[in-house]
């Protein structure tokens, strides 16, 4: 029963992380094929912005979360204008924006490590929006209020945004240029607005994981990578630009990760995940919900 | 005839350096039915294309009610008034049948009056009301045109452009849309028409532009067309 709580409490905090990360790539996929490389570092400056507002600046903490989501959003939409604008039209656009956000990332990233080690520190900072180990027990495994709010917040998060896909005439617009962007076109849509939107929105979310992953560890220059890397195999999991499908994919990789973690070893988790997605693409080389091809239109 | 709502004048235009269209020139009167026919593969769809402002002309210029559209982007062209309805639907599959007519009036002023302009296309095409919470891929081709057309006309554009609205549809359901395309000819719509099949437009259209090569080779009325069997012959296989 012990084991069995565990992997559920593990499996659904990790299963939060990477859905409300693998959100953000599949949305940014979806509407322009563009596979951002620079999100794993748009987690860590989340992650860095709320410790600004609440540790630097000594603001309320319950604006910290917001004002991640704000500035990760004006990374994103910087992002677009540095990189994807000036590619968009050219004809091997999915394969340049990689090399390019790459590119952009690792300088981002590089940015950021020196201005912390001028400025401050590079060493990690604990989390001011994590509540630490305060915790409730269940059989007798010990639950932190902090996964509590992690589950919560991406629950939250995630409805949030499949009603405004769903209900409102922006994310109609988006839906549309995911599906036929010169039909979106014809109707009006402002093609580009939409992408930059959707990057921005795509960060803001991204933003949220970084808070998230440093609440249950710490805040450190390098944190995003490797979250981004598992919500990138979330992506594939589930077949590139399926956002319901990337969900069911979190849910899966977390869990199986979390029993491997507690039935086997800690260092065996990815390994599980790696050899889970290997198995899956021999089985369905499109992901698990994915179509036949992937071509951009 | 009325003064010109659409002009295009000695338009070229063409893909990655290869010309297709080649010194059109044309006018669309307000109110007008105005068609281009020709074989497939000649342009029309291109020229439809330029005016909409999905490809950019080389050359020449478009002009709707007094201002220079060409080199527009598409979504400002729409904006003014000049609505596509293009070859192959172009409808968005996974949204319901319902959202996709919400696209057409994504423009502010159409998003504004979109539930009362709903209820007049469920009227024109009730087809359409029957299967408003079903997916556009769900659609039969007929459904899907349909769709297409309602989605156009909520636009609230002022002149709509239909790009081979029969093509690969059974004839009954051909006659059902060119039913629709009547009716909205009565209601004093501008319509802009691209179609290869003479017989269905020769009693319908004002004017009638023959597109052959990316040039126009031949116009005039239906009645002219039918009594010149050697334009009938030479570009359209009689």
């Amino acid at each position: 029963m012990d084991f069995f709580v565990q992997i559920i409490v593990s499996g659904l905090t990790f299963s939060a992380m990477y859905a409300l990360a693998a959100v953000g790539l599949v949305l940014v996929w979806g509407a322009f094929n563009m596979l951002n490389m620079a999100h794993g570092i748009i987690m860590t400056l989340g992650a860095y912005f709320a410790l600004l507002w609440a540790e630097f600046f000594g603001l309320p903490l319950i604006f910290a979360a917001p004002f991640a989501m704000l500035c990760g959003g004006l990374v994103g939409a910087m992002v677009y204008f540095v990189s994807a604008h000036w590619m968009i039209k050219q004809r091997n656009f999915e394969t340049t924006i990689i090399i390019a956000t790459f590119g952009l990332g690792m300088a981002m990233e590089a940015g950021l490590l020196k201005l912390l080690t001028e400025l401050f520190h590079s060493s990690p900072y604990a989390q001011p929006l994590s509540m630490g180990a305060k915790s409730f027990i269940v059989a007798t495994v010990p639950v932190s209020y902090q996964r509590l709010i992690i589950w919560g917040a991406a629950l939250f998060l995630i409805l949030i945004l499949a009603a405004f896909l769903k209900r409102t005439t922006f994310g109609r617009a988006i839906r549309a240029v995911a599906q036929d962007s010169d039909a979106a076109r014809l109707m009006g849509v402002r093609v580009r607005n939409v992408y930059i939107a959707v990057l921005a929105l795509a960060s803001a979310l991204a933003g949220v994981s970084g808070i998230m992953l440093s609440s249950v560890k710490d805040v450190h220059p390098l944190m995003g990578g490797a979250l981004m890397l598992k919500a990138f195999i979330v992506i594939v999991l589930a077949g590139l630009g399926n956002l319901t499908g990337a969900l069911y994919a979190a849910l899966l990789i977390g869990m199986v990760e979390a029993t491997v973690k507690v039935l086997i070893a800690d260092q065996y988790g990815f390994t599980a995940i790696l050899i889970l997605v290997i198995l899956a693409l021999i089985w369905k080389p499109a992901g698990i919900f994915g179509r036949s091809t992937v071509a951009r239109q | 005839m009325a003064e010109a709502l659409l002009r295009v004048e000695g338009l070229h235009a063409g893909y990655e350096g290869q010309n297709v269209l080649n010194d059109i020139t044309f006018d669309v009167p307000k109110g007008s039915l105005i068609t281009l026919l020709g074989p497939n593969g000649h342009g029309k769809t291109t020229l439809l294309r330029c005016i909409s402002g999905l490809l950019r002309p080389t050359k020449g210029t478009i002009t709707f009610d007094g201002e220079r559209i060409d080199g527009m982007e598409a979504e400002k062209i729409v904006s003014r008034g000049v609505v596509m309805i293009p070859q192959g639907d172009m409808l968005f599959p996974e949204m319901s049948v319902y959202d996709n007519l919400r696209m057409g009036a994504y423009l502010k002023k159409a998003n504004a009056e979109f539930e009362q302009n709903v209820e007049e296309i469920y009227t024109l095409l009730p087809r359409l009301k029957e299967r408003t919470s079903q997916m556009a891929r769900t659609l039969s081709g007929g459904e899907r045109r349909m769709l297409a057309i309602g989605r156009g006309l909520l636009s609230g554009g002022e002149i709509l452009m239909l790009d081979e609205p029969s093509l690969g549809l059974a004839p009954i359901v051909i006659d059902q849309i060119y039913e629709i395309i009547k009716d909205l000819k009565k209601q004093g719509r501008t319509l802009l028409l691209v179609e290869e099949n003479a017989s269905r437009i020769i009693d319908l259209a004002e004017q009638i532009h023959l597109v052959d090569t990316g040039t126009i080779v031949w116009h005039g009325g239906g009645k002219e067309l039918e009594s010149n069997p050697q334009v009938l012959e030479t570009y359209l296989g009689g």
